[in-house]
């Protein structure tokens, strides 16, 4: 009997000390923590480019004599400077590489995009960091968007910026964040903007946590005849193990500038016609 | 009588063992303090000591290393750490569920200090990078983070104080508010077994702005602007080449 109790109370003792699971960060309590983490942006449709992903957008309704600037967005090398010229019509000569862009890694600007390349992300990652006062909408091909949720007005004056002023609100589970402040240019699926317009977004994920939709809300009275609307898709990014744990991390998309090689893309081998 | 000895030193275990609990429980619950907000370096805000470096560290390597960042710069590459700790601009801390950003003023990436997991990503899967895999946990009230896979040649690699970055390098950071949270305390200390005789260990203290601060936009870097090529590298404007350092 005397044997048993002992053990029974050493087993009790045992439970009293063993550690407790290590407590993850206690971060202070965003509104919301169901958008931090990592996305990829997905291909819903079966689009198979980004040219037909442009494709699938509405084309924005603009009022007569505003002149469409041409932005299409989700190019799949946008940000890095270099706009692709004239597309070739047959294949390049063996030796010959493909050159994609004249002046990589963000030639000619702010470099690596300085936040605007996320106001229509490409088929980089990108990442949320969601904290009470501010969320932090970062990306790998670089730059981060800061959506402030502590009560702040857009600034005025403001000098506008590619990614303009963002403020940002939860609607339940959905991130409703407004921007302003944008410089001049154009708007994914043939829209303008400028330093008026103002960019409402929503970012809501799904109730199983696996996909983001963004809704994309164009407004300026003096540019479209109603707002134009679309839709970004996005999946949570593939996951490693890590601890036996699958996680996912942001990646670091090297370019160096400097580098010939990252003018190039394929470079066509020689053809052996039998 | 047996039963009478016995009984009061279950009796006792059952009584301590949730206390016990309870107060653990406590302890680990206890909200950890927030460090997020917009914090910035002053002139006196540097406690770097010299390092104390390898004979293998020669002055030819040191100069092979300076010449690697300052063709970083020339050419608007990602800096990394740790550099990016102390870029001349305010950084912007966030603490989330499971990471904390840091985001710099310049085109640097942000850091994330993981807090979900406690284990790096392995050697095989993860790419060495700039600012290198961070994971973060929380001792009372400092936040632990632990650095591995750095890229030995990407970037600035000098370290304040002396030595450099490689792919060997590991960085520990303990980050502490202090003075009511008005200062962010970072303690880093850099350990790598092709550089360093000891630990070489320095200390920045942050000041918090106001938590109105508005982050600027980035100031330009265009690699292709041949005035600031002039200014920087007059050589090699005309002849990009790769980074001249050989590895370690």
């Amino acid at each position: 009997m005397r044997y048993r109790i002992l053990v029974l109370a050493a087993f009790l003792l045992t439970v009293a000390a063993a550690p407790f699971p290590r407590a993850q960060t206690p971060a202070p309590a965003a509104a919301s923590s169901r958008l931090e983490g990592d996305w990829v942006r997905i291909d819903p449709d079966g689009a198979g480019s980004f040219d037909g992903l442009g494709a699938s957008i509405p084309p924005a309704q603009l009022l007569p004599g505003v002149t469409a600037s041409g932005g299409r967005g989700g190019r799949g090398r946008g940000g890095r400077g270099g706009a692709p010229g004239a597309q070739p019509t047959g294949p390049n000569a063996a030796g010959v590489p493909y050159i994609v862009v004249a002046q990589p890694c963000g030639g000619g600007g702010g470099g690596r995009s300085n936040g605007a390349l996320l106001v229509n992300p490409d088929s980089g990652g990108v990442h949320f960091v969601e904290q009470k006062d501010e969320v932090i909408f970062a990306g790998e091909r670089g730059g981060v968007r800061h959506f402030y949720l502590d009560g702040r007005a857009h600034p005025s004056p403001w000098t506008p910026t590619p990614a303009g002023h963002s403020v940002g609100r939860y609607e339940g589970n959905t991130l409703v964040v407004e921007t302003t402040g944008f410089t001049p240019g154009g708007v994914t699926g043939g829209g303008v903007r400028t330093a008026e317009t103002v960019l409402v977004e929503r970012f809501e994920v799904a109730p199983d946590g696996r996909r983001l939709t963004i809704t994309y809300t164009w407004n300026d009275p003096k540019i479209y005849q109603k707002p134009h609307v679309y839709r970004y898709y996005f999946e949570r990014a593939p996951t490693v193990s890590s601890g036996g744990s699958p996680v996912s991390y942001a990646l670091e998309e090297w370019c160096d500038a400097g580098d010939p090689v990252e003018k190039q893309s394929i470079v066509p081998p020689k053809q052996i016609i039998k | 009588m047996k039963r009478l000895r016995v009984w009061p030193v279950a009796v006792a275990c059952l009584a301590v063992a949730p206390m016990t609990m309870i107060g653990r429980a406590a302890q680990e619950n206890r909200t950890s303090p927030d460090i997020s907000g917009f914090w910035e370096l002053n002139f006196d805000s540097r406690q770097v000591p010299r390092a104390s470096l390898l004979p293998s560290v020669t002055r030819a390597k040191i100069d092979a290393r300076a010449k690697g960042d300052a063709y970083a710069v020339r050419w608007c590459n990602l800096l990394g750490v740790p550099f990016v700790m102390d870029p001349g601009r305010p950084l912007d801390i966030r603490q989330g569920a499971t990471a904390v950003i840091i985001a710099p003023e310049n085109s640097s990436a942000p850091r994330y200090l993981y807090t979900n997991r406690g284990t790096h990503i392995s050697d095989d899967i993860f790419d060495p990078s700039t600012n290198g895999d961070s994971i973060a946990h929380w001792e009372g009230d400092t936040l632990v983070v632990d650095t591995a896979g750095f890229h030995g040649e990407h970037g600035i690699t000098a370290i304040p104080g002396g030595g450099y970055r490689t792919e060997k390098s590991r960085l520990v950071e303990r980050y502490r508010l202090v003075k009511d949270g008005t200062l962010l305390s970072v303690t880093f200390t850099w350990t790598d077994p092709t550089v360093f005789r000891t630990p070489h260990s320095y200390e920045y203290r942050y000041h918090r702005l106001p938590a109105t601060y508005e982050p600027r936009q980035w100031l330009p870097c265009d690699p292709y602007d041949e005035e600031r090529a002039k200014f920087l590298d007059p050589p090699r404007i005309a002849t990009p080449a790769r980074r001249p350092i050989a590895k370690e």
